[in-house]
Order: C-alpha cells, then sequence, then structure tokens
C-alpha cells in the first residue's frame, strides 16, 4: 500500500515561558499513513499529539525531521502541501462567529481560491450531510458546541483535499452529540474516501472509526498497531475463571505466587479468579493449582476488554519504563 | 483568478461584518465626528483668528488621514490579535494561497469599504467647519494610492508585531498617538518625516487640497519620493511580516491560548 503522509524522525521542543528550560513535546515521532486509512492518535493530555498535529497541518516548523504528504516536502514546498490537507483544530475554535453557517463555509471555500458558484453545489451537499440545512442563516456564536463543531468539519470537508486532520474532535461535546459527530465521521470514511488522522484521548472514537492506532506518550511512540490487533492481544490474554466454592490458604498463596497480577473475589458459592496470561504465565499453572482441592471449574471466560483498558497498560507500562 | 476569489471572499467577509455590526460602525463613525467637532472647537477658541480658516482646513485634511492610518494601520493588529485568540489565524495560516496574500486582500477590502466612511466623513466635517476643500481627484488618487501602499507596509509590520507578542494591546494603543503625530506633524517642521512611511503623502495632499495645487504642478522629485516610499516600506513590511510568522510557526505562537 502506498503511503500518503510520511512523518520521519520529527522532533519539537517548546521554550518554557520565563525561564530558561525546554520542554519535549515530541521526540523521534515516525509514523505513516497509507492513503484511505484512518489513523487514531492517542495519548494522555500533553502527550505531544496537538504538536504532532499542527507539524503535519504546516503550523509549527520542526526542531528536525520531515513530512511528506503526497511526497511533497511540507516545509521545501509549504503551501503545496497545505493543498493537500485540511484541519479541524482543537475543538470549535476554528470559526467567525460574526458570520452564519453558510458564510463561514463560503468564507474559508473563498480562503482556498474557490469562488462561490464553484462550491455553491458541495456547500448545499454539506449543509445536507451535515444536518445543518435549517441553522444555515444562524449566526455561529448562537449554535451549541456540537453544531459548531459539525459546521468546522463540515469547512474542514469543503476543500475536498485528500486528507483531512482532526484535532479532538469529540472534546467537550455531551454524549449524544458526541455520538453524532461519530456517525457523521464514520460516514466520511465510509463514503467519502479521505485519509483522515485523529487525535483524541476518547476511546470510543478510537474504537468506532479507527483502523490504526499510534499510542503516544510523553512525545514518544509507544504503539503503533492495527486497533483489531490491540483487542485482540489483550483480550485473549485475560481470563475470568469461576470455580465452585472457594480456595484453600495454600492455593491462595500460590495463585500469589505464580500469578501476582491475579486478582481473587471468594464468595460462598462461587468463586472468581481473574488472570492475565499476557506476561508468559501458563493457563496449565493456574491449572495445577486448582487441581489440589479437586476445585470445581464452573467457567472460563475471555474476558472483553475495551480500548481504555488497554490504552490505560500501554500507557501505565511505558511510563514505568520511563522512570526505571 | 484564485486571488479574485480571495479578494472577493475577504471584501465580502469585511461587507458582512459591517453591516452586521451597522450600529457598531455608526458609533465608530459617531465617535469620530465628536472627536473633529471637538479639534474644530478648539481651533476656534485658542488659535490665531487670523490663520483660522487655514488651520481648519488643516486639521480636516490631518484628521481624514488619521482614521484612514487608523483603518488600515491599527486595525489589523486587532484583527490578528482577535483572530489568534480565537483560533481562526491557524485556519487562515493553513490556506494554501499563504497568509500574507489573505492580509492583502483583507487591507484592500478594508480600505475600500472604509473609503465610504471616510467620504462621509470629509464631507460631514467640511460641512460643520463650512470650510470647502478642493477636492481634485485627478491629483488625490495617484498620490493616495502610493501613499497607501506604504501604509499596508506599515499594517503588515503590525501584524507580523501582533502575532509574535501576546500582550500586544498596549502598544496598539500607543501606536493610534504615533499615527496622529505622523498624519499632524506637517514636514515643514521636521523635513526628515518624508521618509517615513505616508507622511510625505499627506503632505502632497494637504498642498493639494488646500492650496489647490495641480497634479502637472506637482515634481517628479516628489512622485519619485512617494513611488520609493511605497515600495520601499511594502517590501520591508511584507518581508517582516513573513519573518514573523515564520518565528511563530517555529515558536507555537499562532494560537494565543
Ligand atoms: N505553544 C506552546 N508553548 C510551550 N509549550 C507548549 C506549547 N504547546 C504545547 N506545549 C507543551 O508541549 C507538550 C505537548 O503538548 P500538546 O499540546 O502537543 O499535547 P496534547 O497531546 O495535544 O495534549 P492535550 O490532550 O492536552 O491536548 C505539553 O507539555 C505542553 O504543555
Ligand atoms: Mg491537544
Amino acid at each position: 500500500m502506498d503511503a500518503i503522509i510520511e512523518v520521519n524522525q520529527l522532533h519539537k521542543q517548546y521554550k518554557k515561558r520565563r525561564s530558561k528550560e525546554y520542554v519535549k513535546a515530541v521526540q523521534d515521532v515516525s509514523f505513516k499513513v497509507n492513503r484511505g486509512e484512518i489513523l487514531g492518535l492517542l495519548g494522555p493530555n500533553g502527550a505531544g499529539k496537538t504538536t504532532t498535529i499542527k507539524m503535519i497541518c504546516g503550523l509549527l516548523v520542526p526542531d528536525s525531521g520531515t513530512i511528506r504528504i503526497n511526497d511533497i516536502d511540507n516545509q521545501k514546498h509549504r503551501l503545496n502541501a497545505l493543498r493537500q490537507i485540511s484541519a479541524v483544530l482543537e475543538g470549535n475554535r476554528n470559526l467567525y462567529w460574526r458570520l452564519t453557517v453558510r458564510e463561514n463555509l463560503d468564507y474559508f471555500a473563498g480562503n482556498r481560491g474557490f469562488s462561490r458558484r464553484e462550491v455553491h453545489a458541495r456547500v448545499e451537499e454539506l449543509l445536507g450531510q451535515f444536518n445543518l440545512k435549517e441553522k444555515e442563516n444562524e449566526l455561529v456564536n448562537r449554535l451549541s458546541r456540537g453544531m459548531q463543531q459539525k459546521l468546522a468539519i463540515a469547512v474542514a470537508m469543503l476543500a475536498d483535499s485528500e486528507v483531512i486532520l482532526l484535532d479532538e474532535p469529540t472534546l467537550g461535546l455531551d454524549v449524544e452529540t458526541g455520538y453524532e459527530v461519530r456517525e457523521l465521521l464514520r460516514d466520511i470514511v465510509a463514503n467519502h474516501n479521505r485519509t483522515i488522522i485523529i487525535s483524541t484521548h476518547d476511546m470510543a472514537v478510537v474504537q468506532d472509526l479507527c483502523e490504526r492506532t499510534v499510542i503516544i506518550n510523553n512525545g514518544q511512540i509507544v504503539t503503533d498497531d492495527r486497533v483489531e490487533n490491540l483487542l485482540k492481544l489483550f483480550a485473549a490474554r485475560s481470563y475470568t475463571i469461576t470455580i465452585n466454592g472457594q480456595l484453600t490458604d495454600q492455593q491462595r498463596k500460590l495463585l500469589q505466587d505464580v500469578f501476582p497480577d491475579s486478582t481473587y473475589q471468594p464468595e460462598t458459592i462461587q468463586s472468581t479468579i481473574q488472570v492475565d496470561f499476557s506476561n508468559g504465565a501458563k493457563m496449565y499453572d493456574l491449572f495445577d493449582i486448582l487441581k489440589l482441592n479437586e476445585a470445581q471449574i464452573e467457567g472460563i471466560d475471555r474476558e472483553t476488554v475495551d480500548f481504555e483498558q488497554i490504552f490505560m497498560k500501554i500507557v501505565k507500562g511505558e511510563s514505568a519504563h520511563a522512570t526505571a | 483568478m484564485q486571488l479574485l476569489n480571495l479578494l472577493r471572499a475577504n471584501t465580502r467577509k469585511e461587507y458582512l461584518e459591517l453591516k452586521r455590526y451597522l450600529p457598531n460602525t455608526l458609533a465608530m463613525m459617531f465617535t469620530f465626528y465628536i472627536l473633529f467637532v471637538g479639534m474644530f472647537m478648539g481651533i476656534q477658541f485658542i488659535g490665531d483668528p487670523s490663520a483660522q480658516d487655514v488651520n481648519t482646513q488643516f486639521v480636516i485634511v490631518n484628521y481624514i488621514f488619521w482614521f484612514l492610518a487608523m483603518m488600515v494601520v491599527n486595525d489589523i493588529g486587532f484583527v490578528v490579535m482577535n483572530e489568534a485568540m480565537r483560533g481562526t489565524l491557524e485556519q487562515l495560516c493553513m490556506s494554501p494561497m499563504g497568509l500574507w496574500r489573505i492580509m492583502v486582500s483583507r487591507l484592500l477590502a478594508t480600505t475600500t469599504l472604509n473609503f465610504f466612511i471616510i467620504i462621509v466623513l470629509l464631507y460631514l466635517s467640511m460641512l460643520t467647519a463650512d470650510q470647502w476643500l478642493n477636492v481634485d481627484l485627478v491629483a488625490i488618487m495617484p498620490i493616495l494610492i502610493l501613499t497607501l501602499i506604504s501604509m499596508f507596509g506599515l499594517g503588515f509590520m503590525v501584524a507580523g508585531i501582533s502575532i509574535i507578542v501576546k500582550q500586544i494591546q498596549a502598544f496598539l494603543q500607543i501606536l493610534q498617538f504615533i499615527l496622529a503625530g505622523l498624519t499632524f506633524v506637517p514636514l515643514s517642521v521636521a523635513p526628515a518625516l518624508a521618509y517615513f512611511p505616508f507622511v510625505k503623502g499627506v503632505d502632497l495632499i494637504r498642498d493639494v487640497m488646500i492650496n489647490g495645487t495641480t497634479l502637472s504642478q506637482i515634481g517628479w522629485g516628489d512622485f519619485g519620493i512617494l513611488a520609493v516610499n511605497a515600495v520601499v516600506y511594502f517590501t520591508l513590511g511584507l518581508a517582516f511580516f513573513l519573518y514573523c510568522e515564520r518565528i511563530a510557526m517555529k515558536k507555537g505562537l499562532l494560537s494565543h491560548y
């Protein structure tokens, strides 16, 4: 598959205000995005997501490293590279609040060199698609947060660029509006053949929309894998075992020794044990322990993990490494 | 064609905002008018009675140019500051047309739209003072256009500073007085000011409007100074603006949050 975006060994640090110290916002970040792919850039607060996105958008010059969009170097040929992308940065801050919905769409099209006539049909289509038709003459500052966000995405769609970057598209939206925005994005992905990078710490966005995720923490990439793989990898190794009765003291002690991460919840009738086999621990070892009192196994369930847990594990694991 | 669309979009935006906030626009015009009335009264009470007419005419021209300079040079500073806070500046920076072209369109648009306001203010002040100046467009237009180009250059410098300095408000307020100084001080008092942006132009227009100088009476030397002034300040202004944009992109200053 051919990559439409190639990010190569990016570094960026900011000078802290009123001090000589620097914050390393992004360190040695490299990844590729294939044409038509939808990539989730995931990370906790301050991880460097916005910094990375802004460097791709040509709003920030990296200290070192290169970014190629459609094989165009975005530092050497900045304006040409900008033609390939459009972006919605952090929330709803990208609109003119004193203009109406339609006027915003027209204005931004004009700023990319299109005439109103050229984009007329496209504007109509977007107003319909984004459910903004009855609000087209409403001033943006009278719209709800969710509507503003939808309009910002519509503005980005208007440019007809191949790549769209969205920084935290669901930030600050209530559950329902967040869902609506995700549905819109899903539709864009399914029907409009764009390449999309979404930065977020909303797991629902990643789990619902993204094929692949790059997880970034403290400015560095910790994981770059298909979402499906991550779900499989973690889900496959985490089990809940239900037994009749309870474990003996000796069994509990063994369980603690062999599976330090396991949790045991005794109940009078049925007890449960949760074990994570991802650290090389073997299921047979667990059976050996259970065999000691001939405990009756009632069920073995593969734990369903959601992406949030995986994310926490990856990020925590990495922080532990870094401090060790 | 793309440039034309860019200019059209920006003119339309400025027009829509002026129209939508008509009460604001009118209030601003009223404030400026009151300011003129204040200056006019000042001349009536304190000035030398024998020079009153010329003094009044002098003030009218200066006052109109001060308004123009405020609209072109000062306003763009406030616009950039607000857009940086709102986050729209980043959107503009992502335009494949380049931020500076958008800024040129904005400058052209505001100038054109404010031209109507300026004409209203001019006639209103002439009416109030009952002093009729020589509005010789043939002589005024070439001088005005060259003067505007150097004003645009200055506007670009102010826009550039507004991108990289976060607390720009105080500076912009002081700038209003500097601009007043540049428009009100006659060249005969400080000849070196001819090499400042737009001072020479205002001086020539004063000649036309007060003394009735015609286009053919203005020497090539004067036009030479104006033209060099226009080219130098516009180029310097643009270069400085691009430099500031670059710094902002290095330091992450495009959004003041
Ligand atoms: N303009 C700036 N000047 C100085 N430091 C900055 C600037 N922008 C970001 N930083 C710092 O760089 C680091 C990375 O910030 P960045 O905004 O890229 O993170 P993020 O992953 O987008 O976080 P969030 O989820 O909070 O949006 C943070 O420590 C932040 O404080
Ligand atoms: Mg961010």
